[in-house]
């Protein structure tokens, strides 16, 4: 039984007293793809930002790597180094280059030398296809491009698990399906992921678990064709019918 | 009666007093090559400060800085200049100018600098803590080489205020250029050293303007 990287328990969050996350329990264990489904405003955005504390949670405990999960200073930055995220807007640094957006943390976070820095960068942009482009501005890239670098930005760091937050949500439609062959090619290399998304096809095919999420609170989750064949629950049936 | 050349650009006097103006432009870039890099190192420091300080401690920084550009430079300067005695400082005459520039100019970079900061997105901050970049390592190569680029023009023409605001320190007895050229008329009867003060003021300033333009021009960073 492969070990758990990620364990959420009882996590709770408010934004202005009104509750974004209500008493999350989810783990994600070592080669694990768990993809999270729900309407816009369900949580999963917070729920990701939980873990690495982008959001800091008002209650609960994270573990990482079988570990409480720290929740300051330089123990922080590492858990997070080992996180990977990926968010929906690509977020990549427009000033530097491909290379450079993958090298920065490896070098100035990690603290690997230069050269080490940049090779963990060259790789990682090879796995997601884009070795040739080192030297492009983001500006220069497409969407789908951009999105592959801010994934390389996270690969380089060698993590034990990505926090994907609707990594297609922000892309035309024709260039979704080089980010989730990225993706699922990582996935095929056991990286560990957990993956907010709207693409029930993708989740499908790829999650070996899927979890819904409605307001706040994990309504179902199970293996795809449990979840998504035979929902048990009416959100769920009419959250389906509506995509 | 004299003609307005031998008033005003008298070759002979211009050249008798070449020498102690030239003494005084040195004087001049002295003062400015300490108080712009001052400026610029003090003001980062403020606004990156800022940037990460508890609402406190921001409006704290804001209000020290608004009194400062509040004061009239000069003002500013003749009170530094001879209030540091009083604090037991007695800085040679140059630091004490340099000091006194340092503060008034500083407050303007400051300001600049935190705008520049304000323009770049939050999601910026974000993606660099999610590597595990320390704050001083995101404000470093995330966000002022960004900030920076953002209000480039208007670092640009602060500088060229700063550098003009030099001429300040004959006031208070410091031998700069302008300082130096006063004495040369008086020792002349002759205003013409004002006039080579002024066109070497202009030499030193004009390309700094062309520079400043340029800048100006330039687009700031896509989005
Ligand atoms: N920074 C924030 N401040 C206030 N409310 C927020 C903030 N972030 C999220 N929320 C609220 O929390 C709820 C969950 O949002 P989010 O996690 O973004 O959902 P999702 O990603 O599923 O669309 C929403 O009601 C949203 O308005
Ligand atoms: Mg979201």
């Amino acid at each position: 039984m492969a070990l758990p990287v990620l364990e959420l328990r009882g996590i709770g969050k408010a934004f202005d007293g009104v509750p974004a996350l209500k008493g999350i329990d989810l783990s994600v264990h070592e080669g694990e793809l768990v993809a999270l489904i729900g309407p816009s405003g369900s949580g999963k955005s917070t729920l990701l930002r939980c873990c690495n504390r982008l959001t800091e949670p008002d209650g609960g405990a994270v573990r990482f790597g079988g570990r409480p999960a720290p929740s300051g200073g330089r123990a922080l930055a590492e858990a997070r180094r080992r996180m990977g995220m990926v968010f929906q807007a690509f977020n990549l640094y427009p000033h530097l280059t491909a290379l450079e957006n993958a090298a920065l943390a490896p070098r100035r976070a990690a603290g690997l030398s230069r050269k080490a820095a940049e090779q963990a960068a060259r790789e990682a942009l090879s796995r997601v296809g884009l070795a040739d482009r080192a030297d492009a501005r983001p500006d220069a890239l497409s969407g789908g491009q951009q999105q592959r670098v801010a994934i390389a930005r996270a690969l380089a760091l060698r993590p034990r698990i990505l926090l994907l937050d609707e990594p297609t949500s922000a892309l035309d439609p024709e260039l979704v399906g080089s980010v989730l062959d990225v993706i699922g090619s990582l996935k095929a290399d056991g990286v560990a992921m957990l993956i907010a998304t709207h693409e029930i096809a993708f989740a499908r095919e790829a999650a070996d678990r899927i979890v819904f999420l409605a307001e706040g609170r994990i309504l179902e989750s199970g293996p795809p064709e449990e979840v998504l064949d035979r929902p048990r629950s009416a959100r769920l049936r009419s959250f389906l019918r509506r995509l | 009666m004299a003609s307005i050349f031998e008033t005003f650009l008298n070759g002979e006097v211009m050249l008798e007093s070449a020498g102690l103006l030239l003494r005084g432009l040195l004087v001049t870039l002295e003062v400015s090559v300490l108080v712009i890099p001052g400026g610029i190192a003090v003001g980062a420091a403020l606004a990156t400060a800022a940037s990460v300080a508890p609402p406190w401690l921001d409006r704290a920084l804001s209000w020290g800085v608004d009194l400062v550009r509040a004061f009239p430079p000069l003002v500013l300067l003749v009170l530094i200049v001879h209030g540091l005695p009083f604090l037991g400082l007695e800085p040679p005459p140059l630091l004490g100018v340099a000091i006194a520039l340092t503060v008034n100019t500083a407050a303007y970079y400051g300001e600049i600098l935190r705008a520049g900061i304000a323009s770049i997105d939050r999601a910026q901050w974000e993606a660099a803590r999610s590597t595990g970049l320390s704050t001083p390592g995101v404000l470093r190569f995330v966000i002022l080489p960004q900030a920076v680029r953002n209000v480039l023009p208007d670092l640009a023409g602060n500088t060229l205020e700063a550098a003009k605001l030099t001429a300040l320190a004959s006031a208070v007895a410091l031998p700069d250029l302008l300082r130096m050229a006063r004495i040369a008329q008086g020792v002349h009867f002759n205003p013409s050293p004002l006039v080579l003060a002024a066109i070497l003021y202009l030499l030193f300033l004009w390309p700094l303007a062309g520079v400043v333009r340029r800048i100006g021009g330039r687009t700031t960073l896509p989005v």
